[in-house]
């Protein structure tokens, strides 16, 4: 059930969802950016209805990374 | 799954997306944008860009390197200049402008305090002068946000020269030196932080992780307060509200619950229509032309609009009233015809959505006002607009009402002598010719910005180009002032020559306010451009027609008054004679 945080990453990266998995970085997609993964983080807080901190967000180095994250905040995807 | 949707729709990852796929061809306004800044503003370039083409605005942008907006403006050959932006946005934020005084104020002593926001103050001084002479780019400078923090606390006011006295005095100063210069503005950073709020717009995380100042989530609707800017000096500019009468001016059907029981005073309900009435007064006085399109029987509803003690707005504030039972589309373009305003310049409200949709997908250059169901809402949705704003209020704005309620008694009169000759003779029409200078510049400049329809070249010129102009030898920059029996129309009609040679002058701009056309205005300011041109020897005149989608009604100009075609101009041998049309007494006032 990773579907809703792909579509998240797909949207605001505007990259089909076929590009996004677990393993997607900055390295391989080219539409991420430093400036955008705030966008990004803004959006997946509002979504899920969570607040990360400083420090979560600096340990995001690839999508997957999020689940990390979700888990330590109770969210099951 | 259902396809996954922005939480909003003014989501900066949308205007991020948006940019890279704007198309600029056949736009007509252009405008070259300069973005300076103390901080991180990504996205405030991309959103500006969309926000544009959305109006149908070419635009192109400099960014500025991160915190060298110093650089930019000092150096004379910066890529800033070499740009050469029509507007400059410098966006400064009050910890860079302060530095420690933003955190330890009080280890300052007054003196030192005072000395040091003198110092401050004259160098953003210097800086906007250096920037004005080195460019013919407005500019739009923020003011610093006022600390909502102070280590003294409950005594912060208490203090001479305090931290928050230290801020608003230098956006004082800036303002005061600001305020007489129509090349510079202040846009009021506070009141942005008021609309939204300190703890939305400021980002801690965002801060500390990238120096970013307007979080993300805000930059579009900072954005939005920018762009008031650009669509003044581009002259995108609604001039006229169109209204409808039951439960949008008042709560209730006066078809059905009568004079006495429609909602328009003290009760909840009420007070929200009074409310909304009183914002729109205000726009009235300020130069917004008010108009009614509304379904009901007009008897009912005039006596409503004359006689209801808390109707705030009267039969003298609307230029132009269609209350019956015809096609709102149809009343709208006869309002337009009547008023002679384009619908572009339209904004429509009524509370009912299926005629929201209808007018919507009728008329489309006419903007339609999402107006909810909720009364109480409405007053905010009129403040919140942004498409009244102009580059300057002059005094044909305050005088506009006046000026239409004229205009109301002249169809009047018009209609009752039936014989438009005779009518013209009766209305004492006063024409006078005036050379541009300081009073007139403004509003010659704004006429070159928002006319349309009677105008044969549609050049579109800001303040400061008119006044180079006026003060060359080989332009004449002149403007008609029509006054009738009815009032003073105020300055109407602008004409810009260029002396091409001691043989042959150029009409670059001519224009007529569409209200006057037809009454003999325009004659008479064409005679004075070639009898003009008799005296001083000047053998022909070249006027150019340029066809835009909305200047049909000047077609046929310089056909008309002798005037013939060779290749893309309309050249007059000035042997020939023109007549001046015998009703108008013509004055200059340089004779």
């Amino acid at each position: 059930m990773s579907e809703k945080l792909y579509q998240i990453v797909s949207k605001v990266f505007n990259v089909s969802i076929d590009k996004i998995n677990d393993d997607t970085n900055p390295e391989v997609l080219e539409e991420w950016d430093s400036f955008n993964f705030y966008v990004l983080l803004d959006e997946i807080e509002k979504s899920f209805g969570i607040t990360f901190d400083l420090d979560e967000t600096l340990e995001i180095k690839k999508i997957g990374d999020f689940k990390q994250i979700f888990d330590k905040h109770g969210i099951k995807l | 799954m259902n396809e996954y949707k922005l939480s909003n729709n003014e989501n900066l990852a949308f205007f991020l997306n948006e940019a890279k796929s704007i198309k600029t061809n056949n736009f007509e306004k252009k405008i070259r944008v300069g973005i300076l800044g103390s901080f991180t503003l990504n996205g405030l370039e991309e959103t500006i860009r969309v926000k544009c083409s959305q109006k149908r605005i070419d635009c192109r942008t400099f960014v500025a390197d991160y915190n060298q907006y110093n650089q930019e403006i000092l150096k004379q050959d910066s890529k800033l200049y070499q740009f050469r932006p029509d507007i400059t946005f410098l966006i400064l934020d009050v910890r860079h402008i302060l530095g420690e005084l933003f955190f330890s104020p009080y280890s300052f002593s007054i003196s030192d305090r005072k000395e040091l926001i003198k110092t401050k103050i004259d160098e953003m001084k210097k800086l906007i002068k250096t920037f004005l002479n080195n460019s013919n780019s407005k500019l739009i400078i923020t003011s610093l946000q006022i600390p909502s923090y102070s280590p003294y606390g409950i005594n912060e006011e208490k203090e001479d020269w305090g931290l928050k006295q230290c801020v608003s005095e230098i956006n004082n100063r800036i303002r005061d030196e600001l305020k007489d210069n129509p090349l510079a503005f202040v846009y009021d950073f506070n009141e942005f932080i008021m609309k939204f709020g300190e703890k939305n717009v400021f980002n801690y995380r965002q801060f500390f992780s990238g120096d970013i100042k307007i979080s993300t989530e805000y930059i579009p609707k900072f954005t939005d307060e920018l762009m008031r800017y650009i669509y003044a000096i581009t002259g995108i500019t609604r001039k006229c509200i169109v209204l409808d009468l039951d439960n949008t001016l008042w709560g209730g059907i006066i078809g059905e619950d009568g004079f006495d029981n429609i909602k328009l005073g003290d009760d909840p309900i009420g007070r929200s229509f009074v409310e909304f009435q009183k914002r729109l007064l205000a726009l009235n006085q300020r130069g917004i032309i008010l108009a009614i399109n509304s379904k009901n029987n007009f008897d009912d509803a005039i006596e409503v609009i004359r006689k209801h003690p808390n109707m705030i707005l009267r039969e003298d504030n609307f230029a132009c009233m269609k209350i019956n039972w015809n096609d709102k589309v149809v009343n709208l373009q006869k309002i337009s015809q009547e008023l002679n305003i384009g619908l572009d310049s339209f904004v429509f409200f009524d509370d009912d959505q299926i005629n929201q949709e209808y007018v919507r997908s009728s008329l489309q250059d006419v903007l339609v006002v999402d107006l909810p169901k909720d009364s109480s809402q409405f007053s905010q949705i009129v403040t919140e607009m942004k498409e009244f704003d102009v580059v300057k209020i002059t005094e044909e704005d305050v005088k506009r009402n006046d000026m239409y309620l004229g205009q109301k008694k002249r169809k009047e009169l018009e209609n009752e002598i039936g014989d438009f000759k005779e009518f013209l003779k009766q209305m004492n029409i006063e024409v006078n010719i005036q050379n541009a200078d300081s009073f007139s510049i403004p509003r010659i400049s704004q006429l070159t910005l928002k006319t349309n329809q009677f105008n044969l070249t549609t050049r579109r010129y800001q303040e400061e180009e008119i006044s180079a102009f006026a003060s060359s030898k080989d332009r004449i920059v002149e403007c008609a002032q029509v006054s009738d029996k009815f009032g003073d129309n105020g300055i109407t009609g602008v004409y810009i020559v260029k002396k091409e040679s001691n043989e042959e002058w150029i009409i670059d701009t001519f224009l007529l306010s569409c209200r006057i056309i037809g009454r003999g205005v325009e004659e008479t300011m064409l005679s004075q451009i070639i009898e003009k041109a008799k005296s001083l020897g000047v053998k022909r005149i070249k006027g150019e027609f340029i066809s835009t989608s909305k200047n049909k009604p000047a077609e046929n100009f310089y056909n008309s008054y002798g005037f013939k075609k060779i290749g893309d101009y309309w050249i007059f041998d000035t042997n020939q004679k023109i007549e001046t049309p015998d009703h108008i007494k013509l004055r200059r006032n340089d004779e």
